[in-house]
């Protein structure tokens, strides 16, 4: 390997667009850019400082109606022919796609994800906020032991999309966030819990207030008592309400449904879950953490609603599953990374509120099971079938009020059979870290393992 | 990969603002992916990972950088932008100046790949997916995803101590899905076969063996009622059934989690935390299996590390960073995904050893239990220990014989426990591969053991 010059990332898309169209081939370019920095404070100083900058190119060539796909980190001109030869041969190999089409789609809405920028941010502030986790959750209460975990993200962001038909469009976006998980413990039992905050502001953030959420989770965990086996009435609370929804969004998307992977594959127009379920999926939400003007394709935005007062309406599309389907995309287009190959993934995936709040709706529970996290999901859930086996955190309830924490349990179901079964959703919506958004809902069973 | 006289430079300048330690990463990695549904092919892709990650130590606390220009201009101004990044930049410590005289570390070659893949046509890749195709297409399994990745990652590891390292390492794998359906019944099943070798991995009939096993576990489970809900006692099988030591315990014996005290194995060296019919290891020196390593990602090479013998723990595992916070011997198991992590103390073939028992015997002395026979993934919570994985294809076991299939179920427990828990080992080890996710990104792990039986495990399942 030699050093061999870089290209600019705005070279690299024209070089390569510009080799396309001499070997006459239609060519998409799916590019990134960022820079971001990490602040990790343990033991009272910054136990980690990271800074990054990392560019790339993913190339979809569409040669004989087939997508052959490569990547390269390599900017050179030699790294990037070498890709574009890869593609071009790749997509020899591959089935032709009958519905495969690049085109310069309609223009998407104008937003702004930047916001003020971290341009005016100094490295000292961002090392406070991190500092200041910690110190805020070691202050908190004597049972913090450690905090193990606090860590302070940003990031600035550029996602650009072009094709040989015209297409050229780019959007910059920015993050700023905070994580921390304290450890508590209290007569032998260790307990830790995570809280985060997301926003497209440095100013927003507020370190204290995250760091006093996360310990007040973990010590509200202290004194769990063993989980009774069974089936029992439950509130699930927001966060794992939204956990649970993006886990199984999969089975919204037109990809799954035409592979035969949905279980909702054949339920269009029909009743999938109580009267009180409407889902919908919404990139152009102002807060949204997934929000963006266009889809991995340089589709526009637009919000769709899948599920009206339980009667499933539609799937997410690209254009090309579209197509198959006979609609229209819905701009779901998506790439994990220009490494990736183009799929279709929800953005702000949300289960639209209702009314009441939580205390309202464990007042409506009475006696049961509050659920408020599950973990393993990545093999506890599987969307295929809707089935659900996982690790669950919780309480439970008596007369309405929170009786005492759950030691670990279990919870199983389907997710089908969840949304059937929901009597009541409310009003106190909350984004997880997976973007998707729910309030908590009440839910007239589900099946519990514990003791 | 790069000229020794830079990497020396960009060291140097990288140090100017009083690190103790100064490290640099580079890799250069072509992969392969190939995606065949339903037997025809779906995505054919892969690409070019290129990048270089720069690594201070100012005492264990750690500044990390990494960038795609991995030219002169482009690392000298990382390295020069980390210098300030304490905001004390500017002043040249002594021990900053001067060139580097590497040292070349004595290569361990552990084995050799001998049919490298990228001197392999995709037509003769995709022709070992197709393969597993065809095997898998057997009772009622209706779909099929095969996925053929190889990846062939080259790499150069530099630091101020003069260590200079070079390696390239070769994996493939073959990841096969089926899923059975008929009327309203669907299950699934996954089998994922990968190692540290070339084209080689997949001569005799291992393509075959791929598809028929993911097919048997979809059709075993097509029918399957639900596991039961509570405490009962479980035999869980060898290969992947491995997953329950490394999340119950392998992620604890890290230390990462160990120098913060967010493990509840933190004190207990050369104590009895497990059974003592259980002895660990984490070897990641087993020729081509698919998370060893000649070298680690911080130059230190690879090695057998004993965790835990007759149940007294013995070592942690532990990396250059872990070494200095803990003051614990490093073992070569400074690892992370690519350059755009830092390295931190992680497993690489992870198992129980033999005990002296069959398969049969363990599930002869259970009267009403689980057969967890194959295993999906899990995850553990190092601060707490808690854990969760999930059984793939299951088994009632009724008075000392595998009865009805049940559904793929949660096991949830707690590490520390759990481990003095295992009370009956068989002697048929054998290993599984996955892909463990932590601090340091996704890499290659086996897991493994024999057949192991757990006096009393918390079952998800309906009640």
């Amino acid at each position: 390997m030699t050093a061999n010059t870089q290209l600019k990332f705005e070279e690299a898309r024209s070089f390569l667009l510009s080799l396309a169209k001499e070997r006459g081939v239609q060519l998409e370019v799916f590019a990134q850019r960022g820079t971001e920095t990490t602040v990790q404070a343990f033991g009272g100083q910054v136990s980690e400082f990271k800074l990054s900058s990392k560019q790339g190119v993913g190339l979809r060539a569409l040669s004989n109606g087939a997508w052959g796909y490569a990547y390269t980190e390599n900017l050179s001109r030699d790294a990037l022919s070498r890709a574009f030869r890869s593609a071009v041969e790749n997509a020899e190999l591959v089935e032709p796609a009958p519905h495969a089409v690049l085109a310069a789609h309609a223009e998407p809405p104008a937003m702004d994800l930047f916001g003020e920028g971290l341009s005016g941010v100094t490295v000292e502030r961002k090392v406070a906020v991190a500092l200041r986790l910690e110190q805020a959750a070691k202050e908190s209460d004597a049972r913090v032991v450690t905090v193990p975990y606090a860590e302070y993200s940003d990031g600035e962001s550029e996602t650009a999309v072009a094709n040989t038909e015209g297409l050229d469009r780019a959007f910059k976006e920015l993050h700023a966030y905070q994580y921390l998980g304290p450890l508590v413990a209290e007569d032998g039992q260790n307990k830790m819990k995570m809280a985060f905050q997301v926003t497209r502001e440095f100013e927003e953030l507020d370190p204290t207030a995250t760091a006093l959420e996360a310990t007040r989770k973990a010590l509200a965990l202290l004194g769990a008592r063993p989980a009774p086996s069974g089936v029992f009435p439950a509130v699930i609370e927001n966060e794992c309400m939204a956990l649970l929804l993006a886990v199984f969004s999969g089975i919204f998307s037109g990809k799954m449904v035409e592979e035969g992977k949905s279980p909702l594959a054949s339920k269009l127009g029909e009743r999938i879950g109580s009267d009180l379920v409407t889902i919908l999926d919404d990139a152009t939400l102002e807060r949204g953490l997934s929000s963006r003007p266009f889809d991995a394709e340089g589709y526009p935005s637009a919000p769709v609603t899948l599920v009206q007062g339980g009667e499933l309406r539609g799937f997410l599309h690209n254009t090309e599953t579209a197509a198959k389907a006979g609609v229209s995309s819905t701009g779901h287009a998506s790439r994990p990374s220009y490494k990736g190959t183009v799929g279709v993934s929800p953005t702000n995936f949300v289960l639209a509120s209702g009314e009441g709040t939580r205390d309202d709706l464990l007042t409506q529970l009475g006696t049961g099971l509050l659920l408020t996290d599950v973990q393993g999901v990545h093999a506890g859930a599987n969307p295929i079938t809707g089935e659900f086996s996982l690790q669950a955190e919780g309480f439970w309830v008596e007369n309405g009020v929170v009786a005492y924490p759950l030691d670990v349990f279990t919870v199983a179901g389907n997710f089908l059979d969840l949304l059937r079964s929901v009597e009541a959703v409310g009003s106190d919506t909350k984004m997880s870290i997976y973007g998707a958004i729910a309030p908590s809902v009440r839910i007239s069973s589900i099946n519990v393992g514990g003791q | 990969m790069l000229d020794r006289e830079l990497v020396s430079e960009v060291l140097s300048v990288a140090r100017a603002g009083g690190a103790d330690f100064a490290e640099l990463f580079m890799e250069d990695t072509v992969t392969t992916n190939l995606h065949l549904l339903q037997g025809k092919v779906k995505d054919a892709g892969g690409g070019n990972i290129y990048g270089a990650g720069l690594r201070l130590f100012y005492g264990t606390n750690v500044v990390y950088a990494y960038t795609n220009d991995c030219t002169r201009e482009g690392l000298l101004e990382v390295a020069r932008a980390m210098a300030r990044a304490r905001g004390q930049g500017g002043e040249v410590d002594a021990r900053g100046a001067g060139g580097l005289d590497f040292r070349s570390l004595d290569a361990q070659k552990l084995w050799n790949v001998r049919e490298h893949p990228l001197r392999t046509s995709k037509q003769a890749k995709l022709e070992i997916a197709r393969r597993a195709y065809g095997a898998a297409r057997v009772g009622h399994v209706k779909t099929v995803d095969v996925t053929y990745i190889d990846v062939a990652q080259r790499i150069l590891v530099a630091n101020s101590l003069g260590d200079w390292s070079e390696d390239e390492r070769v994996r493939s794998r073959l990841m096969v899905s089926a899923i059975a359906e008929d009327g309203s019944d669907r299950a699934t099943g996954y089998n994922g076969p990968g190692a540290a070798l070339g084209m080689e991995f997949f001569d005799g009939d291992l393509p075959e063996r791929a598809g028929a096993e993911a097919a048997r576990i979809a059709n075993a489970m097509l029918r399957a009622g639900y596991a039961p809900a509570g405490k009962l006692p479980v035999v869980i099988g060898n290969a992947f059934g491995g997953v329950i030591f490394h999340e119950a315990c392998g992620h604890i014996l890290e230390t990462t989690s160990v120098a913060k005290k967010a493990s509840v194995f933190a004190d207990k060296l050369g104590e009895k935390i497990a059974h003592e019919s259980v002895s660990a290891v984490d070897d990641g020196t087993i020729p081509g299996a698919w998370g060893s390593i000649n070298v680690d990602d911080e130059a230190t090479p690879s090695e057998r590390t004993v965790l835990i013998e007759n149940g007294v723990l013995k070592s942690f595992m532990v990396d250059r960073l872990g070494e200095l916070q803990t003051g614990y011997r490093r073992t070569g198991s400074g690892r992370r995904q690519d350059y755009t992590f830092a390295p931190t103390s992680r497993m690489r073939n992870t198992f129980i050893l033999e005990g002296d028992k069959t398969p049969e015997e363990l599930i002869a002395g259970v009267e009403f239990g689980l057969y967890a026979r194959t295993m999906g993934g899990g995850s553990v919570s190092p601060g707490t220990g808690d854990y969760n994985f999930s059984v793939n294809e299951g088994y009632l076991i009724r008075n000392g014989e595998i009865a009805e299939p049940v559904r793929g179920a949660a096991l949830v427990g707690n590490g520390a426990q759990d481990l003095l828990n295992i009370v009956g080992v068989a002697k048929d080890l054998s290993r599984g591969q996955g892909m463990c996710g932590s601090l340091s990104g996704s890499i290659p792990t086996d897991v493994g053991q024999p057949h192991i039986l757990v006096s009393e495990i918390t079952v998800g399942g309906r009640a």
